[in-house]
């Protein structure tokens, strides 16, 4: 799948601004706060309904508007147009693929792939363990819906249950206790199945996480995840490590009123050649395996949906040492449409510029190819 | 913009309706005002009939017009066969598939704690006690879906245990009458979770 041409309107600095692409390479270049990452930031919206950097939709506005308004074609066996609307007094984001509103984001999952290095991934190794479970489960979501819906319920579950666990600490009603119950077992329900499939996704992405790895350095280092979770890695035996846990925790819960077993307490280990990345990993090594991680999940989203998903980089280039920088441009020839933004074309001689890519220079809200 | 009282208010009161917006009661309310005065004067009177003819049926809190609902009195339901259901519009629901012919118990509504909806606020004493002394051989839990409708099966479940009587649930996945290419996937991903063994 590519994406053919977008059109902006006071869309942050760009009060109108149309674009047609490459379908392979786009080196979006300018200065700091001149508006190319906001040119990312729209193809991401085009993408997914939402916003890369979790931004609020009135901060998109070009200052002093009242709306901002994009618009995107795609084309795959077929041609699609997306479009996202957004008005400032009735506060409102619509979405439209095809002229026809989209009102549930996850009806788009899958339609348009899209795969994003951004400066926020480093706390991907090196922050909390939600981070990496935000990461694994953006994954799996992406090719699987109904890892979503579970994921959503199991959380409804969660804020219900801890709900109960805190009018019990509460009332000290111990008539709760048999709705306790009820609600106990559909967390294991649910929770076991997001256990059992984390648990099969790590151990196929692995294997394209080495892949990806040993395409950007050429050493004997040698990636892993492991998923640090009750179960242990066995399929088979989560639920009843699920119900176990919990009842030796049932004290604690009940005192404390929170939820305190369950795969929203995961955590996924990554090590290179054993030694866990978070407390040996030099910063290269860190670099190294957040861009791993994004090339493993293009080429597994790649074979999961029978689409090449469309590749986005920002700012990256300028932190790679040049030996990474010419690993990945040549890594970047072999996936299909990428748009990657930098200040300068420093470091950038690995990326073949020819007619089949496309330059774009950024300015004060305003491109040009160049 | 200043609006007249009486069409203020009746949008007011249209937009208190589900699923009614503030355009939408706008509309309505200007339908109405145009509309002749027999025509209102009907839709007004079958509301008030509505509220005082019908009223719940004090076995299975279905909507009845007696005091006992239709098929509480009907001799031709099963009375071995009790489905559960949240509340009055899953009646219907099930009622139209004409594949059922047991009777009903309306729970009004499923537990959640964050709504304060607990088990003291459902039907569920109301269940145990209607079951003491009566032919119920086979229970089926049809509540929705979803964690709420989840944790009260379980609930129930777990307390009707010890009563003797078959207890089923309805598979969760495939809505009924839909053709799986048309199922969105993560309905028929879910089906496949839940599927259930027939040897
Ligand atoms: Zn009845």
């Amino acid at each position: 799948m590519v994406l053919r041409q977008i059109e902006l309107q006071n869309f942050r600095l760009h009060k109108n601004t149309s674009l047609n692409f490459s379908d392979k390479l786009n080196l979006i270049v300018g200065g700091n706060g001149q508006g190319k990452t906001s040119i990312l930031e729209a193809i991401y919206y085009l993408c997914t309904t939402k916003n890369l950097n979790l931004a609020n939709e009135s901060d998109v506005i070009l200052f002093g508007e009242q709306y901002f308004d994009a618009k995107g074609i795609f084309s795959d066996l077929t041609e699609n147009q997306t479009r996202i609307f957004f008005d400032i007094i009735k506060n409102k984001k619509n979405f439209f693929l095809d002229e026809k509103p989209i009102f549930n984001s996850s009806s788009i999952i899958g339609k348009f792939p899209i795969v994003t290095l951004i400066q926020s991934d480093h706390a991907i190794t090196q922050g909390a363990p939600s981070e990496r479970r935000r990461f694994i489960d953006s994954v799996i979501s992406q090719a699987s819906h109904t890892y979503l819906e579970m994921l959503l319920e199991f959380n409804k579950t969660l804020r219900q249950r801890s709900s109960l666990l805190l009018q019990i600490k509460e009332s000290k009603n111990i008539n709760l206790f048999s709705q306790l119950e009820a609600w106990t077992e559909t967390l294991i329900t649910t929770g076991t199945e997001i256990i059992k499939h984390r648990i099969r996704f790590v151990k196929e992405f692995n294997l394209y996480l080495h892949e990806a790895y040993n395409h950007i350095i050429e050493s004997a280092e040698e990636p892993l995840i492991v998923y640090d979770s009750l179960a242990e890695d066995e399929e088979e035996n989560a639920a009843e490590r699920f119900r176990e846990e919990l009842a030796s925790m049932r004290e604690d819960e009940l005192r404390r009123g929170i939820n305190l077993v369950g795969p929203h307490r995961d955590d996924f280990i990554f090590s290179i050649n054993g030694l866990e990345l978070k407390r040996f990993g030099s910063q290269g090594q860190h670099k190294t395996f957040q861009i791993a991680l994004r090339f493993g999940q293009f080429f597994l989203m790649e074979e999961k949906l029978g689409k090449t998903p469309i590749f986005l980089m920002d700012d990256v280039f300028g932190e790679l040492d040049t030996y990474r920088a010419g690993k990945i441009s040549e890594y970047l020839s072999l996936i299909g449409q990428a748009f990657i933004t930098m200040t300068d074309l420093t470091k950038t001689e690995g990326l073949k510029i020819n007619a089949e890519n496309k330059l774009i220079k950024v300015s004060n809200g305003t491109a040009a190819y160049a | 913009m200043l609006i007249a009282e009486p069409l203020q208010k009746a949008i007011d009161e249209l937009s208190k309706l589900p699923s009614i917006g503030n355009k939408t009661a706008q509309r309505l309310a200007l339908h109405i005002l145009k509309s002749e005065s027999q025509t209102v004067d009907a839709l007004v009177k079958s509301l008030i009939e509505l509220k005082e003819k019908i009223r719940f049926c004090e076995v299975c809190f279905n909507i009845a017009t007696e005091e006992k609902c239709e098929i509480c009195t009907s001799p031709k339901r099963n009375r071995s066969l009790m489905c559960v259901v949240e509340d009055a519009s899953d009646v219907i629901a099930i009622e139209k598939t004409n594949e059922y012919n047991g009777l009903y118990h309306v729970l009004g509504g499923v537990l959640n704690p964050l709504a304060g909806v607990m088990i003291d606020s459902l039907k569920i004493r109301e269940l145990l006690l209607r079951l003491q002394g009566n032919d119920v051989k086979e229970i089926i839990l049809a509540l929705n879906p979803n964690s709420e409708g989840d944790a009260t099966s379980v609930y129930l479940m777990n307390t009707l245990k010890n009563l003797n009587i078959k207890v089923s649930r309805i598979a969760r996945g495939l809505p009924i009458g839909g053709d799986l290419e048309f199922a969105d996937s993560a309905t028929i991903g879910r089906a496949f979770i839940g599927r259930i063994s027939i040897q």
